[in-house]
Order: C-alpha cells, then structure tokens, then sequence
C-alpha cells in the first residue's frame, strides 16, 4: 500500500493533505505546475479576475492538491471551482478545503467533463441536442484560468504501472483512453465556452503528448487555441503545457 | 563605502563618553593588542613608516595619519597631566585626576580606531552561513553531545537575534543527533560563527556509562559562508540534478515518496544532497543551498590560504580538523586551544548566551591581532 495511504497524509507545496483510497495521490511534478501558474499570474497586470483575483477551473481535483495550493498563494480574492467525476475525491478536497480554512473560496462540484456529448462545434456542422453540462459553471462567469493533471496514462500502458499504483488508487484518474488524450480532448473542447479571451490554460501530461496535443489542436480550427509553451519538469521531460486563445485577445468567450 | 563607514564609526566613538562593554574589554581582555601599541614596537614603527611615507599603503591611509597621530598627541597630553598628580594643590589634583580618566577613555577610542583602520574586513563578514554539525568519535555519546551543541548554537542565534532555520537533521535513537545542518543569517553572523569550526571535545561520565567511567567524544563543527547571488554565479548548464523519479516515465506513471535529490556541479564534481524533505522542491532548494556553500568555500580557500598559514586562528578546510575546544564537565570548564583561555561555569555557557559570546569576542579579538600582525610585518 502506498505510503500516503498508510500514513494518511502528505505535503504538497508546503501543504499538509489528508490522502485517503483510492483518490489519487499528488505527484511531486504536479508542485511544478503550480509554480508555473502563479509565475504566469504574477507577470500578469492586475486586470485578472473581476475582483482582484483570478478565477480558476480545476478539472479532475483529485486530494485538491493543485487547487488549494494555489488558493494559498494567491490573492485572497482567487477563487477555484474544482470539479471531479469521483465521489471520493469530491468529498477528500473538501475536507482539505476545510483543513486549510480555505473552504470559502473553492466551489467543490461532481461533474464528468467526459459525459454529455461534445459540443456541436466539435462534430464539425450537425446541430445535436448537446446537453450543455458546462453551463452549470457559466454562472460563475468566464474564467481566467483552467488548470488540470488530467488521466493521460495511456491505456495500453495501464497495466505496466506498479503495483501499488494499480491496487490502490483510482484507475479513472490515471487512464487517458486511446495514446492519454480523452480527458486532455475534452478540456480544451470547452475551453471556448468557459476562457475568457484573454485566459490560460495549464496541464500536466506525458511527454509524448506535447506532439500529440499541438497536432490535435492544428486539427481543430474552430476552437482558435495554440500551444503556445511547453515547460520540462525537474527530470527534464516535458511535462506542462500552456495553451491560450489564437488570434487577437477578446474579452468574452464564445457562445455566450 | 567602508570610507564613510569608518568615518561614522569614528564620529560616533568621538561622542560618545563613557566607552561601552566591548572598548573596556579591548584594554583588559586583550593583552596582545595592547602590546601592540607599546612604545617601540611593531605597530608603532609601522605608523611612524606610514606617516612618512608618500606613497598610501592602502585606502583609509590619510584616515590613519590623522588617528595615529591624535593618538601621540593624546599620550603626550596623558603624560604632561599625570605630572600635576603630585601636585600640592588638591583641587588642581582633582582636575588632573579626571582629566587624566578623561583622556584615557580618548586614548583607547583611538587605539580602536587604528585596528578598525588596519584590519582588514573580509569579504564574507557580513554573509549568512551554513553550520554543519557531525559526530565524532566516541559513538552514542558523541551523537548526544553533537545534539547539545546543535541546541547551543541554536540558542546563541536567539541570543544574537539573527536568523535560524534547521536544514538537516539526522537524529539518533536515544535522542542524540548524528549530522545536522542549519542555515544562519543576520547582522556580523558569519563574522561571529566563523570561529566556531573545528573539532570540539568533551569529557564527561556518559548517560551511557554504567561504570561511572570519564569518557572523551568529539563532535565536528563546519561553518560555510553562504555567498550572495552576486558572489557565485552558477550556471544551470553546469549541474546534473539526479532524483529517483529520473529513470522511467515519471508523473502519474510513478508513486514514489523517495524525495531525495542530488546536484552534482560537472566542472567540479563537486556534490550536494538532501533527502531531508517530503518535497522534492525543497530538498533540490536545500541541495543548492549546500552546493553554494561549498563551491563559494571552495573558492575562498584558494584566496585566503596564503593569508591564514600561519595563524593559529584557522579558519575554512585547514581548521575543520583541528581540536579547538574542550569542555570538560568533571571540572565545570570550557577552554579555548587557540588563545589557551578558560572560562567556569560549562552549563551556562552551554545555554549559548552571555559566556559563549564572550569567548567569541575573545576569539575575535585574538583573530584581529593576528591580522594585525600580518599588516604591520608586510614590508613596504
């Protein structure tokens, strides 16, 4: 059983987390992409957020690793909606939320971004009856950030991952589907509907997904998104993407 | 800069009346200084030299001129007035008696002045260091006593007010410490720690010991001046960061709690580690911390190698070996090696306040004849 497990707990960026089965268990690298997002923040003139602080997406948020540890760095005015499809992980942020007295500004919510088919613009003409789960988020208004450690295992290599890894923490956050993209997919499919013009995206992937991910978004015209950075982590591989609206920087994301 | 410092410093010991704590030591704590300054010796020749000379020996030359100079004046001025002491009228006694105090308060302020003028400030003075503290000889009891000293040291940083922060800390199991490091930073640390690095000795019956039997343990003390960004540049090209995360896919492929990182800095292979941390980021910080530390030692030796061969204060890789002190509990006494000096009372001074802070100054002021010394030998 993994250590975080037995004991747990376990620190992240300087955090102290309760870790409990099977939600996934924050990986050293992850503290890199924290670092990354608050670097890009605090270059950024003070127009972030309506309120002086951004507003961050977090997809699939596990421990509420990530979330929470940028909520304590930055401005008290940031605040994150963190999503997962997991019960588990849903009901662990929340408890570290509270833990960390920070349950004030993060909006714990279940949902599945892989669920509900993808928006008509992905299907490339056919208008569908899209069940637009995502607007469930709209009320809170477009945001500045989406930031994510989605599954991207890729699926063939699933059953390679150690023992420990495979016997006791959830597969559904580790496994990304056909070559690790399926969840990554997703993600940048609502980006338009939910980034502000001038917003950001942040992910942990594999390394061989940079390639992949600037392919597929040369594939998607329509969603007006480049790669426009790719950061290595502390072992030298790529690991963390940046990703921004193509084209002049508008104020309002599409669709709304 | 240190121009205008000096000239501040020696305003401000001008105005001042009664000199402080640390001026009253400098005439009876310190015997070899006030040598120094007896009538026909080396440093008054060297004055007279430097007065005379045309050439500046070095920047605060015409500084010295005008001190050494107000300081004869203030002599001759002392040995007229001790005349009147024998004077029949009272009141005229009276008057030389405390012009006499008077003049001798001037007199030392000045004699301070002229080693400020004269010693030279190392570069790493006013630096924050890295104490590094290891077991010696002498097993679980050595472990024990490294763990006392760590706690002295950590105390005395209280005392000094300066900045304390435990880098690494390797505990044994009844309660001793095997190796420790702590990163220390405040005004003059470095400038006060700096004589704290050798092998420390202590004699005393061990918690272990059935026998009642007096053992000797040793604990081994490093100091590392921390350099500024400014004084040690490193280029990330230069170093090799190895993880255990390193070989394989690393990320969600991996859970490993194996945090421990090592830096190795190609051109000199030298090498730091740190396991210390859950974080992976705070052990690489801390490696390279560490690694800063030793390069940046690496290259004051070479500097200051020819300068120290001869003292008898070391300081850097030629003192770390050597036994500096021992404190000899049976007999309730701490005694420096190097300026042969003995202070009572080993429990208090293990409390790292007043009495260690005196054997410093005891220290400094011996590392600041010996610097002395060197300036006034060096021919012209």
């Amino acid at each position: 059983m993994p250590v975080q497990y037995i004991l747990r707990e376990w620190d992240f960026q300087g955090l102290n987390l309760k870790m409990a089965p099977p939600v996934f268990i924050p990986r050293p690298e992850t503290e890199e992409l924290v670092d990354w997002v608050l670097e890009e923040e605090a270059q950024r003139p003070c127009a972030a957020g309506t309120q002086g602080g951004p507003l961050i997406l977090e997809v699939g948020c596990g421990s509420g690793a990530i979330a929470l540890s940028l909520l304590s760095q930055l401005p008290q005015q940031s605040q994150v909606i963190a999503v997962d499809k997991e019960e588990a992980a849903i009901c662990l942020t929340h408890e570290n939320a509270q833990r960390l007295q920070l349950q004030d500004r993060i909006r714990i919510v279940p949902l599945d971004v892989t669920l509900g088919t993808l928006p008509r613009i992905f299907l490339g003409g056919g208008v569908l009856d899209t069940e637009r789960w995502w607007t469930h988020l709209l009320p809170w208004g477009p945001m500045d950030l989406v930031v994510s450690n989605p599954p991207y295992v890729f699926h063939q290599d699933m059953e390679q991952l150690a023992p420990e890894i495979c016997s006791y923490e959830d597969p559904a956050a580790l496994d990304g589907g056909k070559e690790g993209m399926d969840v990554i997919i997703h993600i940048l499919a609502l980006v338009p509907q939910l980034l502000k013009g001038s917003g950001s995206v942040f992910l942990e992937v594999e390394p061989r997904h940079p390639g992949l991910v600037s392919s597929w978004l040369r594939s998607q015209p329509d969603l007006h998104l480049d790669l426009v950075a790719v950061r290595r982590d502390f072992c030298g591989r790529p690991r963390f993407l940046h990703i921004r609206r193509s084209g002049p920087q508008c104020g309002c994301p599409v669709g709304t | 800069m240190r121009a205008r410092i000096l000239w501040e410093v020696a305003g401000f010991l001008w105005s001042r009346g009664a000199p402080g704590p640390a001026r009253r030591s400098l005439s009876s704590g310190s015997p070899q200084l006030e040598e120094l300054f007896a009538r026909g010796g080396p440093l008054r020749t060297f004055l007279e030299r430097h007065a005379k000379s045309e050439v500046q020996l070095q920047a605060r030359g015409p500084e010295l001129a005008v001190v050494a100079k107000l300081l004869s004046e203030k002599e001759l001025e002392l040995r007229e007035t001790e005349h009147l002491l024998h004077d029949e009228n009272e009141d005229l006694r009276k008057l030389a008696e405390n012009e006499i105090t008077l003049c001798q308060k001037e007199i030392t302020q000045l004699k301070h002045q002229i080693i400020l003028l004269l010693v030279p400030s190392e570069e790493t003075d006013e630096n924050d260091l890295i104490l590094e503290v290891t077991a010696g000889v002498g097993g679980q009891e050595a472990m024990l006593f490294t763990s006392e000293i760590f706690e002295m040291y950590q105390q005395y940083a209280a005392f000094k007010r300066w900045h304390f922060e435990p880098l690494e800390y390797f505990p044994s199991e009844i309660g001793g410490l095997r190796h420790a490091s702590a990163s220390i930073g405040g005004a003059e640390a470095y400038k006060h720690m700096k004589f704290e690095g050798g092998v420390h000795r202590v004699q005393r019956v061990p918690r272990t010991e059935r026998q009642g039997r007096v053992h000797t343990s040793t604990t081994t003390v490093a100091i590392l001046p921390q350099p500024a960004e400014i004084h040690l540049v490193i280029n990330p090209k230069d170093l090799r960061i190895d993880t255990k995360r390193a070989s394989g896919a690393g990320g969600q492929h991996v859970n490993t709690t194996d945090s421990a990182v090592r830096i190795v800095h190609l051109p000199t292979g030298v090498v730091s580690e740190c396991q210390q941390e859950r974080s992976q980021l705070k052990n690489r910080e801390m490696a390279m911390k560490k690694l800063r530390a030793k390069l940046y030692s690496m290259h004051l030796e070479a500097a200051a190698s020819k300068r120290y061969n001869a003292r008898k204060i070391q300081i850097g890789t030629k003192g770390r070996s050597e036994k500096i002190r021992t404190y000899n509990f049976p007999q309730n006494r701490v005694t420096d090696h190097r300026i042969n000096k003995s202070l009572h009372d080993l429990v208090t001074f293990m409390q790292g306040e007043y009495l260690l802070d005196a054997l410093v100054q005891s220290l400094k002021e011996y590392a600041d004849y010996e610097s002395l010394v060197e300036v006034i030998s060096k021919k012209v």
